[in-house]
């Protein structure tokens, strides 16, 4: 009888709480509404915040709801957005499926999915706004601008990532390369690697002599990243040993300005054929192809991979932050860009000058937001400088500090919580993928990230890239590869590519060898005859008629370059 | 009633997209007919026959395993005496019913992995020196989705049969024990006969469930080189139709999946019948 009545009034008690925790921080909108969380009665006013819902088709982290610096922005802006990001899907799938119900969230980031929003009338044209929205304006020119309109004459989307505001400040290479761990290269003595062979030399001359990590776990040489649209990591490096910038699908040639096949050239054919002979060898991590995202990355927070090829995002905010968090930079696990090329000959363009400016995609408000004006104007005065530093840097005497010269620094501390996912969640609020600044703040003094601000940078690295760095004579990321004008006009093709669908036969022929190339070429890799797997996939891959792709991406290189001509 | 009509017929009006040019932003009202275009495509489309392929194979191979293994389970677990192993038999045996896919196939992963279990054991054994990727190889991918379905499912399937060798009458063991039978002969002349009526049954109901082999293990065990053998008619709609915003032809793929299900349902139904068994209709 005691017994029951103790756990009745643990139940009563935990009913109650549960009950206040409901009314407090939430007012009347619940939190968990499975898993796709589109909203529609999304403008909820509760004391003067707007709360609007946003849908981004990448992965991310969400952050908490009584997220700090949300709350600060809110306080300042008037409005707040509970941001969902890409979970177990592609974007084109959740897209699709959205489409499909007819529901969207206020804003959303449709990634290759943009052109199925926008076939589906689901976007709202913005060009009508845009000019009493100064600083949303301003993010572009009006070249730009005018290669967001699509064939109705509307601007729809307005991308995030493009705009360098000031001079431009990098240190980060936030782009694609060769990575190899620190102690690697500490091991050989920092030599100059400029080729595929060396690269390789050096990762098997290394993990024959020291096949473990200090505590005894076996490294993993080389893994290659092959999930879904990740697997840019195994298929698209030809572009870049023979010298090309990423335009992702092709290579363009500069001169003539005419497209160029990367997938049936001879230097794809080195090198599927290098990494065939490494996989032979056992160099190549056999789970390379079965391995999920998640499964890669975790492998490489432990430490044990000794080099890759990813983009720079796609690893550095989470493998990274976790080698760090972990302290496995005090063993040199730390990943360094080298500028890899097929032949020393070839000058290589792994890093470029200038923003790429995606006309693909970008943040877009939908049918289902009520209220388009508040929607745009939270996207103006997110770009305002002061909320701008509260979404990058976070708060001052908080997050960083603020020397005589009015320059912005983080103590070691900072730099370390910075680097910890829980206070990212509770605490920062970058809004990520809503439109920001690169390059210089309006002070003149300060980059408008931290990753771009030349002393914090290099007072931020771990010692084992400090000491590599030093050993080559650089300071940044950037200056390991060397950089590069900014390509031209054109540039980049993967912008138009990336929203290539079967509705038309270059999309066809491009979906068709996604399929091929995401099956054969593992098999290419793993194969015990190189030389006939290439042959059956060279037969395979012409089956698909690439040369249709080939031509739609020519069509569209001309039309931008025609674009161009007339704002010269 | 209503119901019925509201969620189980209304909705088939969305089948019109299938014979039509559909495009969301003109609606069902206004897009182009073609006619059957749509369905002409889908069987002149080479993937889409292997995906037909699979899915049939493994909701065949998936509904013997799950089927013979329920029955043996059930019966083998009649025979326990003490009552108490029994029933935690069956508890834990259910169990794994409980988990979401996500989760089985995350321990399948890492059982299966290079580091895993199973090739710990193997190669422990000597019986293979290297250790297999077993994800990597297509002649893997249908044994490994059965033996996931057996696992999960086997306890939980094997309730029914429990319950209905319950009620088979004690005074017919009584018997056939006079009879001078022994074990096995009481399960192959009482039990078995027993519960034929609930075999049929749920075989015919399993039938017409042939061809929703599965979505979700398929999807998330699939990868770029077993994808010849492992996508099925479910993951084929959401690529082909619902990515790539072809919902015409996502929607042809479905009714056609539903209709070769009718046709499977009727078909057994008529066997059944014909045999002198229990039916459905």
């Amino acid at each position: 009888m005691n017994k029951k009545r103790l756990v009745s009034m643990l139940l009563v008690s935990a009913m109650t709480a549960a009950l206040f925790t409901g009314c407090g921080s939430d007012g009347n909108q619940t939190s968990g509404d499975g898993t796709t969380s589109v909203r529609t009665d999304s403008t909820t006013e509760e004391a003067g915040i707007k709360e609007f819902t946003a849908f981004f088709g990448v992965a991310g982290s969400e952050i908490n709801d009584d997220n700090e610096v949300q709350q600060l922005i809110a306080e300042k802006v008037g409005a707040k957005v509970k941001e969902t990001w890409l979970t177990g899907q592609t974007a084109d799938e959740a897209v699709g499926t959205m489409i499909a119900g007819g529901e969207y969230p206020d804003f959303i980031e449709g990634q290759t999915g943009t052109t199925q929003l926008y076939e589906a009338g689901a976007l709202v044209a913005l060009d009508d706004y845009l000019d009493d929205y100064p600083n949303i304006k301003n993010l572009f020119t009006d070249l730009e601008w005018e290669k967001l309109r699509q064939e109705d004459g509307h601007i729809y989307w307005i991308p995030q990532f493009s705009c360098i505001k000031n001079e431009e400040k990098v240190c980060a290479h936030n782009d694609e390369a060769f990575w190899i761990q620190a102690r690697v290269l500490k091991w050989a003595d920092y030599p100059e690697i400029r080729t595929m062979d060396q690269y390789f030399d050096l990762i098997e001359a290394y993990n024959a002599a020291n096949p473990t990590m200090e505590d005894g776990t076996a490294n993993i040489p080389y893994t290659i990243l092959c999930d879904d649209w990740r697997y840019f990591c195994l298929e698209n490096a030809p572009q870049f040993l023979d010298g090309y910038p990423n335009d992702g699908s092709c290579m363009v040639d500069p001169e003539t300005l005419t497209v160029l096949d990367y997938n049936t050239s001879d230097t794809a054919v080195k090198y599927f054929r290098k990494l065939n002979e490494e996989y032979k060898k056992g160099i190549v991590d056999p789970e390379s192809f079965t391995q999920s995202y998640d499964e890669y990355i975790s492998k490489l927070s432990t430490g044990r991979v000794l080099g890759m090829i990813d983009q720079w995002w796609d690893f550095a905010y989470t493998a990274g932050d976790a080698i760090k968090q972990a302290g496995l930079d005090a063993q040199g696990c730390d990943y360094i860009p080298l500028p890899i090329t097929i032949d020393e000959s070839v000058k290589n363009q792994w890093h470029n000058a200038g923003g790429a400016f995606n006309s693909g995609s970008g943040l877009a408000i939908t049918v289902s937001c009520k209220d388009v004006p508040g929607a745009l104007k939270l996207i103006n005065d997110l770009l305002d400088q002061d909320i701008h530093n509260l979404r990058f840097w976070g708060v001052e005497g908080v997050d960083y500090e603020v020397d005589e010269n009015g320059e912005f620094y983080r103590t070691p501390e900072q730099r370390m919580q910075a680097s910890d996912t829980e206070y990212k969640a509770s605490h920062m609020c970058s809004y990520s993928y809503f439109p920001q600044y690169n390059g210089t703040s309006d002070d003149g003094i300060n980059a408008n990230k931290p990753d771009g601000q030349a002393r914090e940078f290099f007072d931020g690295l771990n010692d084992d890239v400090k000491e590599a760095f030093q050993a080559y004579g650089v300071e940044t990321y950037v200056e390991m590869l060397g950089t590069n004008e900014a390509p031209g006009e054109w540039y980049p093709m993967w912008s138009f590519s990336n929203n290539f669908n079967t509705s038309t036969p270059g999309g066809m022929a491009w979906t068709k060898i996604g399929e091929v190339k995401h099956e054969q070429l593992p098999q290419v890799v793993m194969a015990a005859d190189f030389d006939k797997a290439w042959a059956d996939y060279m037969d395979a891959y012409n089956a698909c008629k690439p040369e249709d792709f080939i031509s739609e991406l020519q069509a569209e290189l001309d039309s931008r370059m025609e674009l161009a001509a007339k704002f010269k | 009633m209503i119901y019925g009509v509201i969620f189980y017929y209304l909705p088939l009006a969305g089948w019109a997209m299938a014979f039509q040019n559909y495009k969301p932003q003109l609606g069902i009202l206004h897009s182009e007919f073609v006619g059957l275009q749509k369905f002409r495509m889908l069987f002149s489309d080479v993937t889409f026959l292997r995906v037909i392929r699979n899915t049939l194979a493994m909701g065949v191979i998936n509904l013997v395993a799950t089927f013979v293994t329920a029955i043996v389970f059930a019966i083998l677990l009649n025979e326990i005496k003490s009552k108490g192993g029994k029933k935690t038999v069956q508890t834990i045996s259910y169990l794994p019913h409980f988990l979401s896919w996500i989760i089985v196939t995350g321990i399948l992963h890492d059982m299966l992995s290079g580091t895993g279990i199973v090739n710990e054991v193997l190669v422990n054994l000597h019986v293979i020196s290297q250790p297999i990727n077993f994800f990597a190889h297509p002649g893997y991918f249908w044994p490994i989705v059965a033996f996931a379905n057996v696992w999960k499912e086997t306890g939980w399937n094997a309730i029914i049969y429990l319950a209905a060798i319950t009620s088979i009458d004690p005074s017919l063991y009584e018997a056939a024990a006079i009879d001078g039978a022994g074990r096995w002969n009481k399960i192959k002349y009482v039990t078995l006969p027993g519960i034929k009526p609930t075999i049929v049954i749920l075989l015919l109901m399993n039938v017409g469930n042939v061809l929703n082999a599965g979505f979700e293990i398929q999807y998330l065990l699939g990868n770029g080189l077993v994808q010849k053998f492992s996508q099925t008619i479910d993951i084929y709609v959401l690529k082909w139709g619902i990515s790539q915003g072809d919902y015409a032809i996502g929607t042809a793929a479905g009714i056609f999946k539903s209709l070769v299900s009718i046709i499977l349902i009727v078909l057994a139904n008529q066997i059944a019948k014909h045999n002198g068994e229990e039916q459905l209709f």
